[in-house]
C-alpha cells in the first residue's frame, strides 16, 4: 500500500513539475519574419498596398503580413494564413494557381495554391547575405586579377578594388542592421521566371519558381542606390523598371540585361501600367506627374492629369479604360487608352494605393482605408 | 408613557420621579446650558465660515490602486498628454472659409493668447505660425503656415487658405471633417511660471465665458463657440456646487412649511429648525478645525445632518405636545420627554454613525471624508437635538393652538392608523409577505442590469444634457478625437524608449487593442515613427512600416508632441482611445492589455497601467465593486448586531433587517433601470440608506415590544404604536425625503444620482418599517401573555 501510495505521489510530483514547464515557457519575442499575420477583422478596413487578380479570385495584400481574397469581385473577403507579420507591398500571379507578394523586411512569399495559403521563400538576412557573398567574391576576383594584372591596369583595377571593398562594407554594415530593406513591387513573367525590386536599388530575379534568388542590383547603371518602385512587363519581353528621382531602366531581353531610360522626368515615379495597345505605357508618380509612351519606354510625352496629387497605382481593363489613383482620395478615369484623364477626388480624401478592374463597369480600389468596390470612374467614394 | 397618574402632582418632582443623573444635570443648569451652547456654537459658526471649498482631483480617486500609484508616479512626464483646452468656433451658415469667420477666429486667436495660464508656446489655431502645410515636391519638402503670406480675405486667399489646409493634414484635429468648425487648442500650465500661483479653474472657466464665448458670439452672431477641456469641466463642476446654496434655502423652507402644516405652531416649527442649523453649524466647525474641506460630496451631508437632526427634534416636539396636552407645564415635558427619547435617540444615532462609518472601508478619500463628516454630524446631533432642543422648549413649551392641533389630528390620524393596523392582521400579513417576496423578485431581476462605474456620455460629473457635454458631443462627432482614454505608462532605461524591440512590441500590442471591441484607436511613438517614416519616403504608404534601423527610428521621431517622450527618453505613453467608459468596455481593454504585458516580457521595458481618464476609472471600478460586497456585508452586519444586543431576539433582528434588505434590492433595481452605476458617489448612498433606515425599525420595534409587555394583543399593540411612534416615522421619512430631493435638481449629475436614491431610500425604508414589519412581527414575535 504505501509504495502503492509512493508512486502515485511521485507521479504527482512528476506531472507538476513537467505541467510546470510547460505551461511557463519563457518566449522571447518573435521576429515579424517569423510571426504570421494575426486574423483580424478589421484588415479590410486597414492600410492595403496592393491588389491583382488570380484567375477569377481578387487578392490583395497590406499592414501587418494581411493577404485577403474575394470570390465575388471585391463583396466579401476572408484572410489568408501567412506566415509573416510585416507590411507587404506587391502582390502580383502570373497564373491563377501560383502568386508571389512581396514586403518589409526583405521578404517574398509564395503561393500555389490561388492564394489560400503562402510560404516564405526570401527575406532580408537572406538578400544580405546573397549581397555580402556577391561583393566578397568580387573583392576576391579582383585581387587575385590585381596579382598577375599587366602595368597599365593597375590603376583602374585598384580603383575598381577599393570601390568593391566599399561595397563590400555597406553591405556588412546593412547586414549588421538586420533585414531592413523593403521590397516595393514584383513581377513574374511566367510561374518560374520573376523580379522582386525594391529600396536602396534592390532588384532580384528568380528563375525557378522562386527558390533561389540572385541579385541583379549589379546590372543597373544606380550608383546612388535610388529605389525601385515599380516594375512591369510589356509584350515581346520588355521590361520596365521606374522609381526613385526619375529612375527608370528597360530590359529588352526578359530582365537579363537592362539599360537606362532618358526619363522624361526628375521626380520620383511610383507606378507604371500597360493600357492594353502594343508598346503604350504609363509612368506617374509624385504630384500628379503622369506620362505616355507609345514606344515601349523610348520615348515620353506628359499627360495633363488634372491632379496635384501624388499618384500611386494604375489599372486597366484591356479595351481603353484606364484608371490610376492616388493620395488625398485621387481617382484619375480615361476611355481613351491614358491620353486624356478626368479627376474626381475622394470626399474622406483617405489615400488610394492600387486597383484591379474586376469587369467592365466595375473596379476594386485598396489603400488607407482598405477595401473599396467602385467603378472606374470612383463613384460612390 | 402612563397617562393613569392624577393631575394632583403633576408639575413636582415628586409625581414623575427625577429622572437620571444627566437629566437633573441639564435641567438645573439651564442658563449655564444654553450659554455654553451659545459661545460654542458662535465659536464654530465662525470656523464654518472660513470652510474651503475643496474640489481636488485626488481625493476623487482610489490612490493606493497600483493604476493610480503608477500614474502618480509619472506625473509629470504625463503632464504634457493631459490640460488643455479645445475651443471649437463653429459656423452656423456656410463654411469656415469666409472672411468675417477667419476674422473671428483670429481675434479670439489673440484673445485666448492673453489668457493667464494659457501655454503660449503650443497655443494652436489656423492663425498660429505653428500650424503649416507641408507638401514634398521633387526637391524636397515645401511649406509654410495655413494663412498665405499677405492674407488680405479676398476670394483668392481664401481659396489659398483652403489648400494649404488640406495639405496641412489638420482635417479632423485642428478643422472639422465638415469644414464648418476649427478649434483653438491651448494648453494649460498647472502652475503658472510667472506668478508661481496653481490655476483658478474657476476664474479661468468665468473668464472663457466671457471674454471667448459670450463675446465673440455677440460679436458675430453667425459664430458658436463650444469649449472642453479638463479645466472648463472642474470649472463648471464648482459652479455648479454654488446651486447648493439655493437648495439649502429651498430645503430649509420646505422643512419649515412643513413642520408648520404639522405642528400648527410658530415655536414646535422653529426651534427644531434652528436646533438643527445650530448642528450643521457645529458640524462644519468641527470639519474645519479637523482640516478638512468641502468637496462636491460631502457638501451634501450637512442636508442629512439637518434632516436627521429635524426628525429628531420633531419626535420631541410630538411627545412635548403629548406630555402639555396631559397637563405638564412646559419644563415639566421637556424632561419627561427627554427621559423618554433619550436612550432610543442615542441607540438611533449611534447606529446612523456606526453604518456610515463603514463607508471608511473604501480607499477612496472622498468616500472617507464623507464618513468622517456624517460622523460627525450625527454626534453633534446627540448634543444639539437631544439636549439643546429639549432645554428650549422648556422655556418656551408649544403654543395652545399647536397643542389643540396635536389633539384633534391625534383623533383623525386614529382611523387611518386603526386602518394600518391590519397590516398585522393574520389574514393580511401572509399577503404583504408575499408581495414582499414578489417585490424583491422582481427587484431581483432588475437589478442584475445594474453596472459598475459611470454609464453616461461624456464628463459622467455633469449631466448628459448640460452645456459642456453638449458642447463635447459637438467635438467629438466633428473631429478625429474620444473623450475616453487609456494611457498605458512604459518605463525603459533612459535614452532607450524609442528601440525597435520596444516600438516592434508596442506596434503589435496597438493592433491587438484596436481589434478589442471598445477600442476606438491608439497612439503611440511607434504610430508617429510609420506616419513620419512614409512622408521621409515622399508620401508613399508602401513606407508605412516601423523601420529596423535605430536612424530611421531616430529622425523619424525627432519632432514627436512632447508628451509621447520625456526629457532623457526613459518613458513613453501608449495611448488608447475608447469608445466610452463603461465598466464592460474598460475591463476588457484592461484585461487585454494584461495579457499583452504578460505575453511580452522583456528586461529593457515594463509597461504600466494605467493613467487617463479611462484608467482612473478602471481603477476606481476595480475598487468600488471589491469594496461593494464588503461595505454591504459590514453596515447590515453592524445594525443586525446594534438590533440584536438592544432587543435580545433573533425575531427582532429579522423584522427590522428585512425590509431595509428588500429596500437595498430595489434600490438596486431603481439603479439598474435609471442607468446609474454603482460608482463614488451611489455607493454610500447604500450605507447611508441602511444606516438611516434602520433608525425606524429600531423605534417601532422598541414601542411594538413596550406594548406587548403591556399584554396586548398584536394588532392592538401595533396600533398603539402607530398611533405614538409611527406617527413621527412616517413623519421623518417625510423630512428626510424633503432634505435630500432638492439635490435631484443638481446641475452635478452625481449629487442628483445621490439625491434620487437617498430620497427613495428615506421614503421606501418608512414604507418597509410601517409595513413590512409588522407583518413579520406576526410570524415571529408571540404576544407573552395572549399566545
Amino acid at each position: 500500500m504505501t509504495s502503492i501510495f509512493f508512486r502515485l505521489k511521485n507521479k504527482i510530483l512528476v506531472g507538476l513539475l513537467l505541467g510546470g514547464a510547460v505551461t511557463m515557457p519563457v518566449h522571447a519575442v518573435k521576429d515579424v519574419l517569423e510571426t504570421p499575420a494575426v486574423m483580424s477583422d478589421m484588415a479590410s478596413e486597414s492600410l492595403l498596398l496592393d491588389v491583382t487578380k488570380a484567375g477569377s479570385r481578387i487578392v490583395s495584400v497590406g499592414a501587418r503580413g494581411h493577404i485577403l481574397l474575394s470570390d465575388d469581385k471585391g463583396q466579401t473577403w476572408r484572410q489568408a494564413s501567412v506566415p509573416v507579420s510585416v507590411l507587404l507591398t506587391a502582390v502580383h500571379f502570373p497564373d491563377d494557381k501560383h502568386g508571389w507578394a512581396v514586403g518589409h523586411g526583405g521578404v517574398i512569399l509564395h503561393s500555389s495554391d490561388g492564394g489560400e495559403t503562402w510560404t516564405k521563400q526570401f527575406d532580408g538576412n537572406l538578400a544580405n547575405k546573397s549581397i555580402i557573398d556577391q561583393a566578397r567574391d568580387l573583392v576576391v576576383n579582383l585581387e587575385q586579377e590585381l596579382e598577375s594584372a599587366p602595368e597599365d591596369m593597375l590603376d583602374d583595377l585598384e580603383y575598381e578594388l577599393e570601390d568593391a571593398q566599399f561595397s563590400l562594407e555597406d553591405a556588412e554594415i546593412d547586414s549588421e542592421i538586420g533585414a531592413s530593406k523593403p521590397f516595393l513591387d514584383v513581377h513574374f513573367i511566367d510561374r518560374n521566371t520573376g523580379f522582386a525590386v525594391g529600396a536602396y536599388g534592390f532588384i532580384f530575379k528568380t528563375e525557378d519558381g522562386g527558390n533561389t534568388w540572385e541579385n541583379f542590383g549589379d546590372r543597373m547603371e544606380n550608383q546612388d542606390r535610388f529605389h525601385l518602385n515599380s516594375i512591369v512587363q510589356l509584350e515581346d519581353n520588355v521590361v520596365l523598371v521606374a522609381g526613385e528621382a526619375g529612375t527608370m531602366f528597360r530590359s529588352p531581353d526578359g530582365g537579363d540585361s537592362w539599360e537606362t531610360v532618358d526619363s522624361p522626368y526628375d521626380g520620383s515615379f511610383f507606378g507604371l501600367t500597360g493600357t492594353g495597345e502594343a508598346g503604350v505605357v504609363l509612368a506617374f508618380g509624385l504630384r500628379g506627374n503622369l506620362f505616355r509612351s507609345e514606344d515601349y519606354g523610348e520615348t515620353w510625352e506628359r499627360v495633363d492629369s488634372g491632379t496635384q496629387s501624388t499618384l500611386m497605382g494604375a489599372g486597366h481593363n484591356g479595351s481603353g479604360k484606364v484608371s490610376v489613383v492616388g493620395n488625398s482620395g485621387a481617382v484619375l478615369h480615361s476611355s481613351d487608352g491614358g491620353r486624356t484623364f478626368v479627376e474626381k477626388v475622394r470626399e474622406n480624401r483617405l489615400g488610394n494605393v492600387a486597383l484591379v478592374f474586376t469587369g467592365a463597369r466595375q473596379m476594386v480600389i485598396v489603400g488607407e482605408s482598405g477595401v473599396n468596390v467602385t467603378t472606374p470612374t470612383g463613384e460612390n467614394l | 408613557m402612563s397617562d393613569a397618574n392624577g393631575q394632583a402632582n403633576k408639575n413636582s418632582h415628586e409625581g414623575v420621579g427625577s429622572g437620571s443623573i444627566a437629566e437633573r444635570l441639564i435641567f438645573t443648569n439651564r442658563p449655564v446650558i444654553l450659554g455654553l451652547f451659545l459661545i460654542l456654537t458662535a465659536f464654530f459658526a465662525y470656523n464654518a465660515a472660513n470652510i474651503k471649498p475643496d474640489a481636488s482631483f485626488e481625493r476623487l480617486i482610489p490612490l493606493e490602486h497600483p493604476f493610480i500609484v503608477n500614474m502618480m508616479e509619472n506625473r509629470e512626464d504625463l503632464e504634457n498628454l493631459g490640460n488643455s483646452i479645445r475651443i471649437a468656433v463653429a459656423v452656423k451658415e456656410g463654411d469656415i472659409f469666409n472672411k468675417a469667420y477667419m476674422e473671428t477666429l483670429s481675434e479670439i486667436t489673440d484673445e485666448v493668447f492673453y489668457l493667464g495660464g494659457v501655454d503660449r508656446s503650443g497655443l494652436k489655431t489656423l492663425w498660429t505660425p505653428n500650424v503649416r502645410w507641408v507638401e514634398v515636391t521633387e526637391d524636397g519638402f515645401q511649406g509654410g503656415p495655413v494663412i498665405p503670406d499677405g492674407y488680405d480675405g479676398s476670394q483668392e486667399s481664401l481659396e489659398t487658405l483652403r489648400q494649404n489646409v488640406l495639405k496641412s493634414g489638420q482635417v479632423g484635429r485642428l478643422v472639422a471633417d465638415n469644414f464648418k468648425s476649427t478649434i483653438v487648442y491651448a494648453p494649460l500650465f498647472e502652475i503658472n511660471p510667472e506668478t508661481g500661483e496653481p490655476l483658478d479653474y474657476k476664474q479661468f472657466s468665468l473668464e472663457l465665458e466671457a471674454k471667448i464665448r459670450d463675446k465673440y458670439e455677440a460679436k458675430n452672431p453667425n459664430v458658436q463657440i463650444h469649449i472642453i477641456g479638463f479645466a472648463k469641466k472642474v470649472g463648471d463642476l464648482i459652479e455648479g456646487i454654488g446651486a447648493i446654496a439655493t437648495f439649502a434655502l429651498v430645503t430649509l423652507g420646505l422643512t419649515f412649511t412643513f413642520l408648520f402644516i404639522y405642528s400648527r405652531c410658530f415655536k414646535g416649527t422653529l426651534v427644531p429648525v434652528l436646533t438643527s442649523v445650530v448642528a450643521v453649524i457645529w458640524q462644519l466647525g468641527i470639519l474645519k478645525l479637523l482640516g478638512y474641506g468641502l468637496d462636491p460630496y460631502s457638501v451634501l451631508v450637512p442636508f442629512l445632518v439637518f434632516a436627521i437632526g429635524i426628525s429628531h427634534g420633531v419626535q420631541i416636539v410630538n411627545q412635548i405636545a403629548v406630555q402639555q396636552a396631559h397637563g405638564f407645564n412646559p419644563l415639566m415635558s421637556a424632561r419627561l420627554s427627554f427621559r423618554a427619547l433619550v436612550r432610543p435617540g442615542i441607540l438611533a444615532l449611534v447606529s446612523d454613525a456606526i453604518g456610515f462609518l463603514t463607508l471608511l472601508l473604501i480607499e477612496v478619500d472622498v468616500i472617507k471624508d464623507l464618513a468622517v463628516a456624517a460622523g460627525i454630524g450625527v454626534a453633534v446631533i446627540i448634543v444639539t437635538n437631544l439636549i439643546l432642543h429639549p432645554v428650549i422648549m422648556s422655556y418656551t413649551g408649544l403654543s395652545k393652538s399647536g397643542q389643540k392641533h396635536a389633539k384633534k389630528v391625534d383623533m383623525s390620524e386614529q382611523k387611518s392608523f386603526r386602518v394600518l393596523s391590519f397590516m398585522a392582521h393574520q389574514s393580511v400579513a401572509p399577503i404583504s409577505i408575499l408581495i414582499a417576496i414578489l417585490g424583491c423578485v422582481i427587484g431581483l431581476y432588475y437589478q442584475k442590469d445594474l453596472k459598475i462605474g459611470d454609464l453616461d456620455k461624456g464628463a459622467p460629473e455633469l449631466r448628459p444634457d448640460s452645456r459642456y457635454n453638449l458642447d463635447n458631443d459637438y467635438i467629438i462627432s466633428n473631429y478625429s478625437t474620444s473623450a475616453d482614454i487609456l494611457v498605458v505608462m512604459i518605463k525603459t532605461p533612459p535614452e532607450k524608449c524609442a528601440t525597435y524591440e520596444l516600438l516592434d512590441v508596442m506596434d503589435r500590442m496597438q493592433w491587438r487593442l484596436e481589434n478589442t471591441a471598445g477600442v476606438e484607436s491608439t497612439a503611440s511613438l511607434v504610430s508617429v515613427s510609420k506616419l513620419v517614416t512614409k512622408a521621409l519616403n515622399e508620401g508613399s504608404f508602401k513606407w508605412y512600416e516601423l523601420s529596423r534601423s535605430e536612424a530611421i527610428i531616430n529622425s523619424s521621431i525627432q519632432r514627436a508632441p512632447s508628451g509621447l517622450v520625456n526629457s532623457d527618453c526613459s518613458m513613453t505613453p501608449m495611448i488608447v482611445y475608447l469608445e466610452d467608459h463603461e465598466a464592460e468596455t474598460l475591463e476588457r481593454v484592461v484585461n487585454t492589455m494584461q495579457d499583452l504585458i504578460a505575453q511580452y516580457p522583456s528586461e529593457n521595458y515594463e509597461f504600466l497601467l494605467g493613467a487617463g481618464n479611462a484608467g482612473v476609472e478602471a481603477a476606481t471600478n476595480e475598487v468600488i465593486s471589491k469594496a461593494k460586497d464588503k461595505m454591504l456585508l459590514s453596515v447590515y452586519a453592524v445594525v443586525s448586531f446594534l438590533c440584536l444586543i438592544t432587543f435580545r431576539s433573533i425575531a427582532a433582528v429579522i423584522c427590522i433587517i428585512t425590509p431595509l434588505a428588500l429596500t437595498s434590492v430595489l434600490c438596486e433595481a431603481l439603479m439598474a433601470q435609471l442607468g446609474i452605476g454603482i460608482k463614488v458617489a451611489t455607493l454610500p448612498v447604500i450605507a447611508l440608506g441602511v444606516g438611516i433606515g434602520v433608525d425606524y425599525g429600531i423605534y417601532i420595534y422598541s414601542q411594538l415590544e413596550t406594548k406587548l409587555k403591556e399584554g396586548l394583543p398584536l394588532q392592538e399593540a401595533y396600533f398603539q404604536t402607530l398611533i405614538t411612534t409611527g406617527k413621527a416615522v412616517s413623519f421623518t421619512g417625510i423630512t428626510l425625503g424633503i432634505g435630500v430631493c432638492t439635490w435631484i435638481f443638481s446641475p452635478i449629475k452625481f449629487q442628483a444620482d445621490m439625491g434620487i436614491l437617498l430620497f427613495f431610500m428615506f421614503l421606501w425604508n418608512m414604507i418597509g418599517s410601517l409595513w413590512l414589519l409588522p407583518a413579520l412581527a406576526r410570524f415571529l414575535v408571540r404576544p407573552k401573555k395572549t399566545a
